[in-house]
């Protein structure tokens, strides 16, 4: 293995481009050349957790065609990834061929702390940054992908850091994609506990492995809470490497 | 009871809004989900234990026809009367009929989301015939009107005031008094005197023994075991899927569900009843009539997916475990159901009409599916329901897309269909977010997202997409494009 393909969720190419740059930076530092499709777009997630499955057909399709001869694929996005590996299965299962396509692909494609810790057997960057840091487990990443000891080992090997102990981080944020959007109450009670948790938590930084979570999150913090930072784990992470391998966002 | 899950937003934001709702949510399903925790380590290996428990739910249904069958036989072989109810009119009749037959005037039962499920109390009411809820938490709430807050405290949020003030205007109580152990001893006295000569008693059905003919039930105030064996004529109204092979089986899933409902070891009280009283022997009814209803579930039982939700178990484990019951509570789901049970009961039941907000108030957040002793993929079965009601599904009465929903996701597939056609879109939507962008945020969308910009900002788009940055990254670091 001497590349990885970098699978960049929509949010992070249309919204979040930063987090995809950190991503590359991270590979880059672990010896590896990060390759990108250009002909990639978005994996039907949205699509596929709204009940449109044909449309989610359409996107998974895309998605397989451009990803299936890489040896390995990795993605700064549990949810996209969850959809890849365990719903891409469920949502061709009227199609046999197409089927055996997606779960040939599964197997490579991973969760960007997995692909460092699992795949690579590497828990050190190296990285030096002095910060308490409060880690929320994203629902996807931690439920459906079972990535949790990965993250955490990743952010307590990084020189200066400090895990600091966060109340409720395994529960929801209430982002659940278009819920946010549909149910804003609701999503707003819990984005609000969330973040509440996080101000007692006493952490300068909230951690965190989907662009999902983090938008929810710092969409709030920014509306009420000017000067708190969230931020994904790949920024978290390429900002802490030595001078000349990474990028600080 | 008045079915009200069409109305899920509204009740949800007057919960969001009631300090009383909000105070109980900080604290009743915290502290059960943290009970539950204990009480699955007093399982030599929990994981084990939670996991058979999930087998034997699934080789119930699997078996469920033949093990239905076996069930009747031995009940029967019993002494008890078995009668098969296709749907709720049928079981209602059939109740109403015995009682008017033996000249009952009241009849008395134990906390049964069947019953509520049945509307078996109005059907009585309506023939003349009282039904006296006799678990307290379901007592109030009954005298309240209101469902179920809780399956496992249906009044839990009810405030100490109005209770006084109701059992005052049912002559409950002679003084106003706010004691509660006052105010439970009222209900007490109340309910005995219902029990005293009582001549018909109603309860539900925790687990149906297959191998025995046996009906199960578990409880902590001992309403239920007054309401099996105080009266002449006892009725056990249970779901079909309710039954499970063998007494080891019962005995196994009575662990389970008494550690995920209450983090209790075991109930304080487990009734296991085999038929009516026998001859020679002092207690127990003199006849035992055992309702088994299907009201759609034969339906569903045929379609893989929706079996599923039969699996379940009436724990409650998962409203505690859900982060949207954390907030709005239980009445919103509208029924007998709530939590993510409700999400998946209902729309099984009930089909998809009055479904849309129901199954869609959900993150996916998955963790009701992580602890379910019964191991139901709740979020799975979600998914299910909303692409049966995208498709307009004829067995679920999906009600169809949204014609501006539908389109937009259309125009997105083929957007992200090819690559030409994404980096118009890209480009697209850059230049109408630009006329919305404030520096570098984003804190509205003209008529999109205003449900997110209520209380979050959007970071504005940035000049340059990933993709139109990464051949200036790769030629950087002269990767291969």
């Amino acid at each position: 293995m001497s590349s990885a393909s970098l699978f960049i969720p929509c949010i992070v190419d249309l919204v979040l481009p930063g987090i995809g740059e950190s991503t590359a930076a991270i590979v880059r530092h672990l010896g590896l050349t990060p390759r990108y499709h250009q002909a990639q777009t978005c994996c039907g997630l949205m699509a596929f957790n709204s009940g449109f499955r044909d449309e989610a057909r359409r996107l998974a399709r895309h998605f397989i065609e451009v990803f299936e001869a890489d040896e390995v694929i990795v993605s700064p996005s549990g949810s996209c990834v969850n959809m890849v590996k365990n719903r891409y299965p469920e949502l061709f299962a009227d199609e046999p061929a197409w089927q055996r396509r997606a779960l040939a692909l599964a197997p490579r494609v991973f969760e960007l702390s997995q692909f460092i810790v699992d795949h690579l057997g590497v828990t050190d960057l190296g990285a030096t940054r002095q910060a308490a840091v409060a880690y929320h487990e994203s629902c996807s990443t931690l439920n459906g992908l079972g990535v949790s000891a990965q993250p955490r080992a990743l952010l307590a090997a990084v020189r200066g850091t400090t895990l600091v102990p966060f109340k409720g981080a395994d529960v929801c944020c209430g982002f659940g994609g278009t819920f946010s959007n549909s149910f804003p109450e609701i999503s707003t009670a819990l984005v609000s506990q969330k973040v509440g948790f996080f101000l007692e938590s006493g952490a300068d930084l909230l951690v965190m492995c989907d662009p999902g979570c983090l938008l929810n999150i710092q969409g709030y913090l920014h509306r009420h809470h000017p000067g708190k930072q969230a931020l994904h784990l790949a920024d978290y992470l390429a900002g802490a490497l030595p001078a000349g391998t990474g990028r600080r966002p | 009871m008045k079915v009200s899950t069409a109305r899920f937003r509204q009740t949800a934001l007057a919960e969001l809004a009631n300090a009383r709702t909000q105070k109980f949510l900080q604290i009743l399903p915290l502290r059960l989900s943290a009970r539950r925790q204990e009480a699955y380590g007093s399982f030599s290996d929990p994981e084990a234990a939670h996991r058979l428990g999930q087998a034997i739910r699934g080789e119930a249904l699997a078996r469920l026809p033949e093990l239905l069958e076996q069930f009747e036989r031995n009940a029967q072989a019993n002494g008890a009367k078995v009668f098969w109810a296709a749907d709720s009119r049928a079981a209602n009749g059939y109740i109403a009929d015995l009682a008017r037959a033996k000249g009952v005037r009241y009849v008395t039962k134990g906390k049964s989301m069947i019953t509520e499920e049945l509307g078996l109390n109005e059907h009585l009411a309506g023939c003349g015939i009282s039904a006296w809820e006799t678990d307290l938490g379901e007592f109030i709430a009954q005298l309240l009107e209101k469902p179920p807050f809780h399956i496992v405290g249906p009044a839990i949020n009810i405030p100490v005031e109005q209770i006084r003030d109701i059992f005052l205007a049912k002559g409950i109580l002679d003084q106003p008094t706010t004691d509660p152990v006052a105010l439970g001893k009222a209900a007490r006295r109340f309910l005995r005197d219902k029990f005293r000569d009582l001549q018909m008693g109603i309860t539900g059905v925790n687990i149906a023994v297959a191998e025995t003919g046996t009906v199960v039930n578990v409880e902590n105030e001992g309403n239920i075991r007054f309401n099996k064996s105080a009266p002449r004529t006892l009725v056990c109204v249970m779901s079909l899927e309710k039954v499970v092979p063998t007494l080891a089986d019962a005995l196994h899933l009575l662990r389970v569900l008494c550690r995920s409902a209450t983090g209790q070891a075991a109930g304080a009280y487990i009734s296991l009843d085999s038929g009516p009283r026998k001859n020679g022997e002092n207690d127990g009814p003199e006849e035992m009539h055992i309702v088994i209803l299907d009201n759609g579930r034969s339906a569903i039982y045929a379609n893989r997916h929706t079996r599923e939700a039969l699996r379940c178990i009436r724990c409650g484990a998962c409203l505690n475990a859900c982060p949207v019951y954390g907030k709005v509570g239980g009445y919103p789901y509208g029924w007998a159901y709530s939590g993510p049970m409700g999400q998946v009961l209902t729309p099984a039941l009930r089909g998809l009409a009055d479904a849309g907000d129901l199954i869609r108030a959900c993150t996916l957040c998955h963790r009701c599916k992580s602890i379910c002793p019964a191991g139901i993929d709740h979020p799975g079965l979600l998914l299910h329901y909303r692409y049966k009601d995208v498709q307009a599904d004829p067995l679920l009465a999906g009600r169809g897309a949204d014609p501006k929903e539908r389109l937009a996701h259309r125009l997105f597939a083929l957007a992200g269909s090819r690559y030409a056609y994404w980096r118009l879109f890209s480009r697209t939507l850059r230049l109408a977010g630009r006329f919305f962008t404030r520096g570098e945020m984003l804190h509205g969308l003209g008529p999109l997202g205003r449900g997110w910009f209520q209380s979050r900002d959007l970071p504005a788009l940035p000049k340059k997409s990933f993709h139109e940055r990464w051949p200036e990254i790769a030629a950087k670091h002269d990767h291969r494009l």
